[in-house]
């Protein structure tokens, strides 16, 4: 009894960890926890939630309390880990799991492969131009957001690889974007500078921080809400001061 | 109109090519697709309507029902089609003319575009607002005529 006391525990800290990873609400983390928790007669759990660490502990029957502390570092978006523990509480609360089982297969959702480098480089293209076209800009404005869009995500993914911070990675991928940008328009690729930064800048906009602040601060968790819009709002000023760097320099040194 | 058409489309391929670098799972690619056509469609029959800002107000909180209803169909969290969905609304644009104007030393025009672009955002977390404040036995009982299609996808998700 006292192993599957810890094991419940155990399972709990996972799914709140997996989902906070995975860039989810802090209700729906809290609410998750809260669920499971429930499902296997966990008594008395209490969590505190950031958007950047978990406090959690228990009071249990006979054998003292267990608490559990985890910093977790402001991370990227994985949807894909937050419908499958979504899924996996649904199937828990209607008594399909173990406890055992239930902590295996929140193991094998931690490991989910993201998508191959390939795919995203590309998305990243297609999104790129196809904003692009939404702002209003031609066909070929958005053939040369396109290309911004993959060298963008190319420097992303395989240049960078976490070995710059967030802000240096936005500044340098804002700057970048418009070099292309004003290359493919000296190439006589587009006709419009502005339409092609913009759509090219799309996929660093942090709508996923933005969106997820704003939930957060609507369930009333103000500190994780305001951390995530202060995110929001950094990664923007950096994009735009990246995107001012190289229009300066181009129109001080070449443009006149 | 034409060129409507194919902003509108252009909007739902541009949702679905962020959906995947945000590692939605492929399943919901179609839905997030049309929500974000959805959005930009409102959006552009709004605006020769009304202001901007009412119409990025009316755009978001389409989004936002559609998010809730196609999350209450198919039995997962919201956030998945919501992301993904107000990508084609967030102000892109405006920001990059802010950012221009700065370096051009256009400072008047700067803090208009930039004042904009905030006003923009700031109606887009209104209508999120709004848009998470229904009650959501509304949402149930609109997708309640598909709940047996929706237990079925469900159980096919889980074998997957």
């Amino acid at each position: 009894m006292e192993k599957d006391e810890k094991l419940v525990f155990e399972t709990v800290a996972l799914a709140g960890e997996v989902l906070l990873t995975s860039g989810a609400e802090i209700f729906r983390v809290v609410d998750t926890m809260n669920r499971i928790a429930a499902a296997y007669q966990c008594q008395n759990l209490d969590t505190f939630i950031l958007s950047n660490g978990i406090l959690i502990s228990t009071s249990g029957k006979e054998h003292g309390s267990q608490a559990k502390i985890r910093h977790i570092p402001l991370g990227g978006s994985r949807l894909d880990r937050i419908d499958a523990v979504n899924q996996l509480s649904r199937e828990i609360g209607l008594g399909m799991h173990s406890p055992q089982q239930a902590y295996e297969r929140l193991k094998q959702i931690q490991k989910m492969p993201s998508r191959p480098a390939w795919q995203q480089v590309i998305a990243s293209g297609v999104g790129s131009g196809a904003f692009c076209y939404v702002f209003g800009g031609g066909m070929w404005d958005a053939v040369a957001a396109f290309v911004a869009g993959l060298v963008l995500y190319l420097y992303f993914l395989y240049l960078v690889k976490g070995r710059l911070s967030k802000i240096a990675m936005n500044i340098s991928g804002g700057a970048l974007v418009t070099v292309v940008a004003l290359l493919m328009l000296n190439l006589g690729i587009g006709s419009n500078l502005e339409m092609v930064s913009a759509g090219a800048v799309v996929p660093l906009l942090p709508g996923v921080a933005f969106t997820n602040g704003i939930r957060d601060i609507a369930d009333e968790d103000y500190i994780s809400g305001s951390v995530r819009l202060l995110d929001a709002m950094l990664v923007v000023a950096c994009l735009a001061l990246g995107v001012c760097l190289t229009s300066f320099t181009y129109n001080y040194w070449i443009g006149g | 109109m034409l060129r409507l058409i194919c902003e509108v489309l252009a909007a739902g391929i541009g949702t679905v090519a962020f959906a995947l670098i945000f590692h939605v799972p492929s399943a919901y690619y179609w839905r997030c697709g049309v929500t974000g056509s959805a959005g930009w469609l409102v959006y552009s029959l709004c605006l020769p309507m009304f202001h901007a800002l009412p119409a990025m107000f009316a755009a978001t909180f389409a989004v936002v029902c559609i998010s809730r209803f196609s999350a209450v169909q198919m039995r997962c969290p919201a956030t998945i089609f919501l992301i993904a969905g107000i990508f084609p609304l967030v102000p892109g644009l405006g920001i990059y003319r802010t950012a221009y104007a700065l370096v051009t030393n256009d400072t008047s025009s700067a803090g208009d575009i930039g004042l904009t672009t905030l006003k923009t955002a700031i109606f887009m977390v209104l209508a999120i607002l709004l848009g998470l404040e229904l009650p959501s036995g509304l949402f149930r009982k609109l997708a309640n005529a598909d709940t047996d299609s929706a237990k079925i996808t469900t159980n096919k998700t889980k074998n997957r």
